[in-house]
């Protein structure tokens, strides 16, 4: 009986004896049944041993003797790799992570360790790169966003191997918020300077940012989505006017507008 | 049924006649494993292998359809349909299971776990018992977690390290 063989690979198992005999071999995807002469060798074709796993040699004649051994996966052939998210904001930390699991041909975890290197980049910047083991057949990395909204290109390699997945990175929370505003006939017009977050990348269209009029007699909100850059929104006051601005936690300048002449 | 989801919630183990798992997820990394995601894979893993026993013992593909997915699938139909073929049928019973959940991805969305399974192997060649056997088995699994359970991608038997 083999120790071991590899995923794909012929395998022969040894008989003793003379006369018919009846050989079962049964392990992960496969279960066959022939007849063989005892005190010859029996063949088993790697089209039978592909899968990693167990396998049970069984030959019968007057009564049943069994032995059993193991296929394991044969050398890398494909990564599966795991990226999160698809879309995230920049300047994030522990925010992109990535898990790579190395198959063989025959779609088997390859268990032996082997170094997966990772590398992220932005356009032609390298922003991360790291080699790691696989442990238990998987390697994995976490690390921060980069700093600048666009494609982040995230690849794993093992040898000649590879995979490529794309995470889209997108400007984090607005940072200084500024409004600009004027009275018009029938109230005031806001609008906010281009709207960035710290580190300068234009938030994206939709990002809601909220106007806040008090006047003497109360006050009412508007929301707004930003387009191309900027927020704008028209509020229905006549009276001498203070308007806020904020999205999400961001508060902007406030703007004193005065009373409808 | 009250019974049943208090024994869950007090304790990492669900058993029946056939099938017993136990889960150990402690050393699961780098993600820890929420208690709620502990009893879907006790209760999916264990469904998992009722079904694989059912579909080996009888030569059916229907109870694969669910609990398997991926390599694991293929896998198994190819073991029925060879079945079919030869006349050979595989029945599991007694089956123990002590998993340990060794890895689960910062994301959730995979999670590899190391099985030492006890059980009663016997095999059949038309209707004929051939081989009874008490078989230890270490198993590498992956489960990813499908629209309403945890389904096995992948099962693996390595030898005992």
């Amino acid at each position: 009986m083999p120790a071991s063989v590899t995923a794909g690979d012929e395998a022969t198992i040894s008989t003793s004896g003379s006369g018919k005999a009846t050989f079962y071999l049964l392990g992960p995807g496969v279960s066959r049944r022939s007849d063989v002469n005892l005190g010859e060798e029996i063949r088993i074709q790697g089209q039978d041993l592909r899968n990693a796993g167990d396998y049970l040699a069984l030959v019968c004649s007057d009564s049943c003797h069994s032995g059993t051994f193991y296929v394991v996966a044969a050398k890398p052939a494909k990564l599966t790799f795991l990226v999160h998210p698809s879309r995230v904001p920049v300047g994030l930390s522990d925010a992109v992570s990535g898990v790579a699991f190395p198959f063989d041909q025959f779609n088997n975890l390859v268990l032996t360790p082997k170094t997966i290197s990772f590398q992220l980049a932005a356009g032609d910047k390298p922003l991360f790169s790291r080699a790691v083991a696989t442990q238990n057949g998987v390697a994995w990395f976490r690390t921060a966003s980069g700093k600048s909204a666009g494609l982040l290109q995230v690849n794993a390699s093992l040898d000649d191997l590879s995979a490529k997945r794309a995470v889209q990175q997108v400007a984090s929370d607005p940072c200084n918020l500024r409004i600009t505003g004027q009275r018009i006939p029938i109230g005031i017009v806001v609008q906010t300077e281009p709207v960035h977050d710290c580190a300068g990348n234009v938030v994206p269209d939709g990002t809601i940012v909220t106007f806040s009029a008090t006047e003497a007699n109360g006050k009412s909100t508007v929301d707004a989505p930003v387009k191309q850059g900027v927020a704008r929104a028209q509020i229905e006051a006549s009276g001498a006017t203070v308007v806020s601005v904020a999205s999400g936690v961001v508060m902007g300048n406030e703007l004193r507008i005065g009373a409808k002449p | 049924m009250v019974l049943f989801v208090c024994a869950l919630a007090v304790s990492s183990f669900a058993a029946d006649a056939n099938v017993q798992v136990q889960l150990d997820a402690k050393k699961a990394t780098p993600r820890a494993v929420e208690n709620l995601t502990e009893r879907g894979i006790l209760r999916d893993y264990r469904f998992a292998w009722m079904s694989m026993a059912q579909a080996l013992e009888v030569n059916t593909l229907d109870p694969l359809e669910g609990p398997f997915a991926g390599e694991a699938k293929r896998m198994l139909r190819d073991m029925v349909t060879s079945q079919q073929r030869s006349g050979l049928t595989r029945q599991y019973t007694n089956q123990t299971h002590h998993l340990e959940a060794v890895f689960y991805a910062p994301e959730g969305d995979v999670m590899e776990l190391h099985d030492t399974a006890e059980y009663e192997l016997r095999i059949s060649d038309g209707g004929k018992n051939i081989h009874d056997e008490h078989v230890v088995m270490h198993y590498v699994v992956l489960m990813t977690p499908g629209a309403d359970r945890w389904v096995i991608r992948q099962l693996q038997a390595v030898p005992q390290s």
